[in-house]
């Protein structure tokens, strides 16, 4: 359900809800008239506050948690951590107040894809994992989510994900580094443990620190699963205009790119726009080594 | 005392409805900015059509090079028939793949950008680019850049007469690129000497896109006119640095990168008065412009035309508010025409007291 290209429009948004998430986290809930296209998980939304509002110019680029179809538009969901300028505004917003969204921008997860779906999701990375979930159970697929942080205290909604991902039939696999929750180790470590459990082919899907998504892609490249991932940049515009946010091309996709022709608007051989060809991209486009 | 006659050959003086010390004081311009559809008077239409050498356009509102792709990507957002114009992403003889991450760091009030000229080269622009710039309901200029007058030469003698195109603004102020950037440019007799090399390759309109990051802005200004291009624009974004302190390195891949939005303002509508002083031929404003009163500012200081830059990130359609917002206010005042308002502030007492402006010769146009 991958929005086509430049179904993105800019409207009024009424904050409906904001909450505290745990672990300093923080729980938005946005609603958008119609007739703004519903964002597939992965995608995301340019989010700008009222001037009034807001020390900082350009607006944020915000990873879609959930989305629920209400009279008159749609209700998304956001999950994130107030840690900058833009998103400690944002936190101060309360019920009622308006911003702009933007959106929906990007690619998301190609969940369609066959072979078994396992969501790996690293600390606030959950955001777009869970609405995955909830997409693969529509389709009537069952997942396996496994959920690393460094200690418990950072499995972000740690128990809005176990009601969502139990109501659906999933099954959630709980890794801490300090082995405070779940198994001792990270998310790899889990990946080995349950990966021999699982019927191959394996179709992983990750979200949360590029450290966290290189070592994913590795062992995704490395055991032959397919393996997306979605990836995270500093954006001005978010549409692809801006040209602000490059991420290093794999070989292989520099020599896919001499041959196809690209919308007008994604990267050049060397450099992939992480807005508008991502943010979620296959293991293989990207060069792992250049990446920060 | 050239300079006195340069002033009376400016528009008069606005009536007293619109004297600029009685704009609305700033606080007045909450959100949203730059917009106020409604309360226009529908009893008299203001003609905000403009001329840039042989480039007639329908309001000064155009959107700056590098911010808005090549126009039809958000068309189906923003009504590019209610443009001035669009300058499209600067074009160079090769492809360019650009700086390497970091390319954008958000700043106070302002944001830097090391984009380095990414585009596709003058092949794939020919062939991809041109016919979808044809087909678009917008005023089209195209920026083009080089690293020597040689390069420049090809691109124009290539691009000078393809139609779809009505104008040309030469990018000698990027300030992110090793060679050929706004350093290398900043160089009135090389840049006389350029633009005389350029002008017979084309007879659509030539603008000259100056760095704001030099001693006198005017001198290039004047250097330009003289080499015979159709107008300036003042300026690109200025040089700046952001660093990251925990991490110790610059927040961008560069060191430095170019700075916009509202933070350089002031300094670019000093840069366009400047301008605006030192020669005769239009000036395009561009700095920090986010909503019409911005717009109207740099007019009001002596620019014909303006470009939204910065803004276009933050709200697409924001060059398209800008029109609107400025038709609005005019309206509102009574003045019945841009033309009207255009150079207002050039006849400020103050105005008196700025450097007089240089001897200039007579202008090298053909």
């Amino acid at each position: 359900m991958i929005a086509a290209p430049r179904a993105w429009r800019q409207t009024a948004g009424i904050i409906a809800r904001q909450a505290p998430h745990g672990a300093g986290h923080w729980w938005l809930d946005l609603d958008v008239p119609a007739p703004f296209a519903p964002p597939a998980p992965g995608q995301f939304v340019q989010i700008l506050l009222p001037p009034a509002a807001s020390p900082v110019l350009l607006p944020r680029p915000m990873s879609v948690a959930a989305v629920t179809r209400r009279r008159g538009g749609l209700r998304l969901g956001f999950l994130y951590a107030p840690v900058g300028t833009g998103t400690r505004a944002l936190a101060a917003l309360s019920a009622g107040d308006r911003v702009e969204v933007l959106g929906p921008l990007g690619h998301g997860y190609p969940l369609e894809r066959p072979g078994t779906p396992v969501l790996v999701a690293g600390g606030r990375g959950i955001a777009p994992l869970l609405f995955a979930a909830d997409a693969l159970a529509r389709r009537g697929r069952r997942c396996e989510l496994i959920f690393g942080a460094r200690s418990r205290d950072l499995l972000v909604g740690l128990d809005d994900a176990r009601r969502r991902l139990a109501a659906m039939g999933g099954r959630l696999h709980l890794s801490t580094d300090d082995g405070s929750r779940g198994t001792r180790g990270n998310v790899l470590d889990a990946l080995d443990r349950l990966s021999p459990r699982l019927a191959f082919p394996l179709a992983l899907h990750a979200c949360g620190p590029h450290a966290m998504l290189k070592a994913v892609a590795r062992w995704g490249m490395r055991h032959g699963a397919s393996c997306w991932l979605a990836m995270e940049s500093v954006m001005a515009c978010g549409t692809g205009v801006c040209r602000g946010c490059p991420l290093p091309r794999s070989a292989r996709a520099i020599a896919e790119f001499d041959g196809a022709k690209t919308p007008s608007l994604y990267g050049n051989r060397e450099w992939a726009m992480c807005c508008t060809e991502g943010p979620v991209f296959e293991a293989g486009e990207l060069d792992w080594e250049r990446i920060e | 005392m050239k300079g006195r006659r340069r002033f009376v050959r400016r528009a008069p003086p606005p009536a007293a409805p619109f004297s600029p010390r009685k704009l609305p004081s700033r606080s007045a311009r909450e959100e949203p900015r730059g917009e106020s559809r409604s309360r226009a008077p529908a009893s008299h239409a203001v003609d905000l059509a403009i001329a840039i050498g042989p480039m007639r356009l329908r309001n000064p509102v155009l959107t700056a090079s590098g911010t808005f792709g090549y126009g039809d990507e958000v068309a189906h957002v923003v009504d590019l028939a209610a443009l001035g114009g669009v300058i499209t992403k600067t074009v160079t003889l090769e492809p360019r793949a650009g700086n390497p991450p970091g390319r954008i760091a958000e700043t106070p009030s302002g944001m830097l950008n090391s984009i380095g000229l990414e585009n596709v080269g003058l092949a794939r622009f020919v062939s991809e680019k041109l016919p979808r710039l044809r087909a678009l309901k917008a005023t089209v200029v195209a920026s083009i850049g080089g690293e020597t007058p040689r390069e420049l030469e090809e691109l124009l003698g290539t691009l000078g007469a393809e139609p779809g195109i009505a104008g040309f603004e030469i990018n000698f102020s990027c300030p992110n690129v090793a060679a050929g950037g706004a350093r290398y440019w900043a160089v009135p007799r090389r840049l006389e000497r350029t633009l005389a090399r350029l002008r017979p390759l084309t007879r659509r309109a030539l603008i000259a896109k100056l760095s704001p990051d030099v001693t006198a802005i005017g001198d290039l200004a004047i250097a330009c006119e003289q080499g015979g291009a159709d107008a300036v624009t003042a300026a690109n974004t200025f040089v700046g640095m952001a660093v990251d302190l925990l991490a110790m390195r610059s927040r961008l891949g560069r060191a430095t990168g170019g700075l916009s939005g509202p933070a350089i303002k002031p300094l670019a509508l000093a840069r366009c008065h400047e301008c605006a002083r030192a020669v005769r031929i239009p000036v395009l404003g561009s700095g920090g412009i986010m909503d019409a009163r911005d717009a109207l500012e740099f007019i009001a200081v002596g620019a014909t035309a303006v470009q939204v830059g910065t803004a276009n990130f933050i709200r697409p359609d924001a060059a398209v508010r800008i029109v609107e917002g400025m038709r609005t206010f005019l309206a509102e005042r009574g003045v019945k025409s841009i033309a009207r308002w255009r150079g207002a502030l050039l006849e400020a007492p103050d105005a008196q007291a700025c450097a007089p402006p240089r001897a200039r010769r007579r202008s090298a146009r053909p």
